[in-house]
């Protein structure tokens, strides 16, 4: 089994990725920071997982060399689960890319990272109200400080494959 | 009154009205859509960035871009 980690650039998967392998993969504040990705391994339920922490990606339809590698490796993947990483300050956004990852018929958990970042910003998220629509596991998290990190952990079972038309029924009510 | 997004000035607000057809996945991903509200935030000298706040976050956009993008000013 493999996990991929993926999300907009600057929302934390590389902070997240170390905190699930306990690698070192750098972290900085710029944009962009993984161009080529990392590879590294996790326990899950006794199974020695591989985890990739994917470049940054607005959207599937890659516009740069960064964005491309993160294509071609979700193509590559068909397999995998998909921890898609949203900024919570910034969810509309992060939420177009989970739907495109989900509506390509992948396994997907959502963590919605930087949750203390949107707290200050006075930002509320109804997760269950989410998580009901979307039909994928959806957790809180802040990265940097470990928060959250063990819950994704512990749902990454119970995704699985939500039909895009499901949601936009749901949606509707 | 309509404007062109990189033709908005400062602090200017406004709602997306129309996004040239090729372009509209490319920005979606950047929160901007028709109907979405739009504050310009800075306009770099030069030829350089626009920078406007889309759902309380400040998004950036090459001037070629917000070049293609029609916004209708509020204020």
């Amino acid at each position: 089994m493999k996990i991929l980690l993926m999300g907009h650039p600057n929302v934390g998967k590389s902070a997240f990725f170390n905190r699930l392998t306990g690698a070192r993969a750098i972290e900085s504040n710029y944009p962009g920071t993984t161009v080529d990705y990392t590879k590294g391994w996790m326990r899950l339920e006794g199974e020695n997982v591989e985890v990739i922490d994917v470049p940054g990606t607005f959207s599937l339809e890659a516009k740069d060399k960064a964005e491309e590698v993160a294509v071609k490796m979700l193509e590559e993947n068909r397999e995998a689960i998909i921890i898609c990483i949203i900024d919570a300050s910034k969810i509309e956004r992060g939420l177009y890319l989970a739907l495109q990852i989900i509506e390509k018929g992948y396994p997907v958990v959502i963590a919605l990272n930087m949750w203390d970042v949107a707290k200050d910003k006075n930002i509320e998220i109804d997760i269950k109200k989410l998580e009901n629509i979307l039909g994928v596991p959806i957790v809180p998290t802040i990265a940097i400080g470990g928060e959250g990190i063990k819950e994704v952990v512990s749902r990454i079972k119970e995704a699985s494959a939500v039909k895009i038309e499901k949601i936009i029924e749901r949606t509707d009510k | 009154m309509e404007k062109k997004l990189s033709e908005m000035s400062y602090q200017e607000e406004g709602a997306v009205k129309e996004i040239e057809e090729n372009l509209k996945g490319k920005v979606a991903g950047m929160g901007i859509r028709v109907g979405k509200k739009v504050k310009m935030q800075t306009k770099q000298p030069i030829k350089g960035p626009v920078v406007v706040k889309v759902d309380e976050a400040n998004t950036s956009l090459g001037l070629d871009v917000a070049d293609k993008i029609v916004v209708e000013i509020e204020k």
